[in-house]
């Protein structure tokens, strides 16, 4: 006689399903709305090739910072100062292109470097001290800042398309099946994807992901496990750095211009990508598909509201509600489960008693 | 209680404490007078029982305190002091047919009514509020507030009338979190009696402190028992007990095993109370031959262990004994190079090795199951095969890991020791104390170590699981490997050991042979009695 199984909801076993769900209920709610509205005749714009690419166009940037700041807060951290930070690099690049004439390339890598070497001071102080990730990233956001303004004069820097190679269709004459609209496929949503995969593996099949979910958990276990703690808080916001860079010199191809504002909110998009696929803030737990599910999630919102023709105010009020409904619905749903398991070990405790108690009497 | 004089419209809390003292004073003396026959009398408790799922912690103990005596309470690890304190501050019930007579009155005691009583507990770990100064400390929740306004002056004027009285130097106005652990005590006796508590329970007040503070903090407890109070004193160092106490009860197992005038009282005769195991609660562990030296420390300082030096061989295992506080998982911690070595050698295979971190230790063979399983040992959240997989991280060359290794290691050892569970998958915190050790020391064989420090490998721990784990350390030392046992569970030292070295303050007291190992002898020197 053993215990029954603890039989887990599906929700439990596949953690992502919970949050995919989610997001499944929200495009058919956004599609039936579109039928409604605008008659059956037509095909949902919502979910048209060409409305799926634009969204895959719009997330593709802060998709790649999400997957920096999945790792980051999967280890313990947060990371506030991505946002001014891309912009930082932006400016840095456009400068480099149309002030300093040092090229193309050495642009990006200036760009890129600066974001490697900022985010690795800040690993740095987050790691060999006890102050708070949140803290120490909020000053560098507030100093990135300082230092993009610095050095644009407070005013934007306008390039010359020096960039447009980014941003070339790689799907040139393919066409919506639907509308007729020419479809678009950019070289930084595929970098995306890329990162993603890597990102993705890094997690599940090192042993540096699986040092990275130990310290999220409980640093002073890994430290006695043999993990150098200080070293992989450190590691991670050097990977953030690079990937930030790589997403500001993608931004910067879509806009042709560095200015202040073009990293501006990417910190909070990308931490509510993150906690949309069911990453901890508290660390230890989160994977990369979640947090992709988390991109696409967010992105769509502003996206459908646009169809539907909402005020773009309404955006917000829409990307809010998501994020507590998406990170409270994980609590619930385990309560829930919880209580009818309780339920049921009391049911089949009950039950052994019960039959216990006859087969003594019976030898009696 | 006293009549509540509420001052000023909003004073909620405002039943000012002078005044509320006022009141006591007033009361204790027609209370004194209706009883004037047993009028010393504060506490008595009889028949007090307490029953934990599957444990007694006490057993028809019976107690009581007069006023201006010190009553000491001695008993080893878990002989149910601080079960018998807690009932005393209303934190537990006693279990039915307890009686409690405050003043010749039966109480049903909780927190706030023993407080309102004038019961007044000392834990070991201070609860203060480190920012506020000291006396915002003594009147937290009792301020003295007239028309709303805090009275200042003639707090600080109470407050320092109390500090003078008890001869100390502590400023009103410093702050609780730069006193010391002797600061903080003191101004805890200070609230005790600026409240007119009628009684001070004090749960190892001298744990930390140096011999001077020690004096310091006696002398002041002479003070307070001479203006009335009656204390509880709790305390492991048996110079202590005899240089304060008026009457000592010695706790075992629950029980109260006797109770004495200390007045003509000797050290001996109270040891011998403390000591007397039932012979059942010892396990009989099989003997595997001992081989050739493995580990050594020499004069080994750091992390407040002083001067420790042993050697340990294969096939042993090297019981750490002595009382909490003694500095045992502090050695541990430095042996294991998760805390400073500040001078000595460590040897292992008779080559000197420098342990910065506890890498290095592991990559050196070392493993160390620590006391504190939910937070040390084991990553809760995640499954046995990544709790299992984790520390032998350190001796895997190769970057990419695979899942299916992982769970095919975690499934092994689910087999091997016989985890409860269906397969590896299972999350680390859904498991039970037993199992959840067990996953700790799979972590550790799958490292392949040699040399093993176990930290209270049984604590909270059921009975069934305590003979599974023996039986797994002794399956180690078959296998020629070695152990350092640290242990607070006498009849676990006492029947796994095959050597003991008893610890006291960080030193080492006593090295016992296997012939040597006796309750008697182990608690003696962890109680103080240095081998000469």
């Amino acid at each position: 006689m053993s215990e029954p199984a603890k039989r887990k909801s599906l929700f439990q076993r596949h953690e992502n399903l919970r949050v995919l769900s989610i997001f499944i209920g929200f495009v058919i709610i956004i599609v039936l709305l579109q039928l409604i509205t605008e008659g059956t005749n037509r095909f949902p714009t919502f979910i048209s090739p060409v409305n799926l690419l634009n969204i895959l166009q719009q997330v593709g940037v802060p998709g790649i910072v999400a997957i920096g700041m999945t790792i980051v807060m999967i280890s313990g951290g947060i990371d506030l100062s991505v946002g001014m930070l891309a912009s930082l690099v932006s400016i840095v690049t456009a400068t480099g292109i149309s002030k300093w004439h040092i090229g193309v390339v050495p642009s990006i890598l200036a760009g890129i470097m600066t974001a490697v070497v900022l985010e690795t001071i800040m690993g740095y102080i987050i790691s060999r001290t006890k102050v708070e990730p949140f803290i120490i990233t909020l000053g560098g956001m507030i100093t990135f800042q300082g230092m993009a303004l610095l050095l644009c004069n407070s005013r934007e820097v306008i390039m010359n398309r020096e960039l447009d190679f980014l941003k070339v269709n790689l799907i040139q004459g393919a066409r919506d099946p639907f509308n007729h609209l020419s479809l678009i496929i950019p070289p930084y949503v595929l970098i995306f994807f890329l990162i993603a995969l890597l990102g993705g593996l890094l997690l599940n099949y090192t042993k540096y992901g699986r040092r990275v979910y130990a310290v999220g958990t409980s640093p002073q276990a890994a430290y006695l496990a043999g993990i150098n703690v200080q070293n992989m808080k450190l590691s991670v916001y050097i990977i953030m750095g690079f990937l930030v860079g790589i997403g500001a010199v993608m931004l910067l191809a879509r806009v042709n211009t560095g200015i202040i504002t073009l990293g501006q909110g990417l910190e909070i998009d990308s931490i509510a990508m993150v906690v949309i696929g069911g990453t901890a803030l508290k660390g230890g737990k989160g994977n990369i598909v979640g947090t992709l599910i988390g991109v696409f999630f967010l992105g769509s919102i502003g996206n459908a509201m646009n169809m539907l023709r909402l005020p773009s105010e309404v955006q917000f009020v829409a990307k809010g509600l998501v994020v507590i409904i998406a990170v409270s619905a994980g609590d619930v749903s385990t309560r829930i489960s919880g209580f009818l398991s309780r339920r049921k070990e009391l049911r089949w405790r009950a039950e052994q008693r019960a039959a216990k108690g006859e087969s003594v009497e019976s030898t009696k | 209680m006293g009549v509540k004089i509420r001052q000023g419209p909003g004073g909620a809390s405002a039943s000012s404490a002078c005044y509320r003292a006022a009141d006591r004073e007033g009361e204790r003396t027609t209370a004194n007078r209706e009883r004037f026959n047993f009028m010393s009398e504060i506490l008595r408790l009889s028949n007090i029982s307490k029953t934990f799922p599957g444990v007694v912690a006490l057993q028809n103990i019976s107690f009581d305190l007069n006023e201006g005596e010190v009553h000491c309470l001695c008993g080893e690890n878990g002989a149910g002091k601080s079960t018998l304190i807690k009932i005393l501050s209303g934190a537990y019930q006693p279990d039915e047919g307890a009686e409690i007579l405050f003043e010749g009155k039966p109480v049903v005691l909780n927190p706030h009514l023993a407080m309102s009583l004038g019961i007044q507990t000392i834990y070991q770990e201070h609860v203060v509020f480190e920012t506020l100064s000291v006396m915002e400390n003594i009147f937290a929740g009792a301020e003295i507030v007239k028309r709303g306004f805090l009275q200042k002056a003639e707090m600080r004027r109470q407050t320092l009338g109390v500090l003078k009285y008890l001869k100390s130097g502590l400023s009103p106005d410093a702050k609780m979190g730069d006193l010391n652990s002797s600061g903080q005590k003191i101004v805890e006796i200070a609230k005790g009696l600026i409240f007119k508590r009628r009684a001070i329970i004090l749960d190892e007040p001298t744990a930390s402190l140096s011999s001077v503070e020690i004096e310091n903090l006696l002398d002041i407890i002479e003070t307070v028992k001479n203006s009335g109070l009656g204390i509880i004193y709790i305390s492991h160092h048996l110079e202590e007990v005899f240089k304060i106490g008026d009457r000592v009860t010695v706790l075992r197992d629950g029980r109260k095993v006797s109770q004495h005038e200390i007045a003509g009282l000797t050290k001996t005769t109270l040891i011998k109370d403390m000591v007397g195991r039932d012979p059942s609660t010892f396990y009989r562990r099989e003997k595997v031959p001992i081989g050739e030296v493995v580990f050594e420390a020499r004069e080994v300082n750091g992390n407040g262990a002083r001067d420790i030096s042993f050697t340990l061989r294969r096939g042993e295992i090297l019981g750490i004994a002595g009382m909490a506080g003694s500095g045992r998982s502090e050695l541990m911690n430095v042996l294991f190079g998760s805390a400073r070595l500040d001078f000595g050698e460590i040897l292992i295979n008779g080559k000197v090795v420098k342990h910065s971190n506890p890498e290095k230790a592991i990559r050196n063979k070392m493993c160390f199951i620590t006391e504190d399983r939910q937070n040390t040992g084991l990553f809760l959240p995640q499954t046995i095969a990544q709790n299992v997989t984790i520390a032998n991280l350190v001796n895997t060359r190769e970057f990419v890991v695979h899942s299916r290794d992982d769970a095919e290691t975690g499934d092994k050892f689910v087999k091997q020791l016989a985890i409860k569970t269906p397969n590896s998958q299972t999350r680390a915190v859904e498991l039970s104390g037993g199992n959840q050790q067990k996953v700790v020391l799979a972590k550790w064989f799958n490292t392949n170590g040699e040399i093993f420090i176990f930290d209270e490998p049984t604590l909270g721990i059921d009975v069934g699981s305590k003979q599974e784990i023996y039986k797994v350390m002794v399956d180690l030392l078959k296998q020629g490997k070695a152990i350092i046992m640290v242990s607070s569970d006498m009849p676990e030292v006492i029947s796994m050991s095959d050597r003991v070295i008893v610890m006291k303050n960080g030193e080492k007291m006593a090295e016992l042979t296997t012939e040597e190992i006796s309750e008697e002898n182990i608690l003696t020197y962890s109680i103080g009695h240095k081998e000469i």
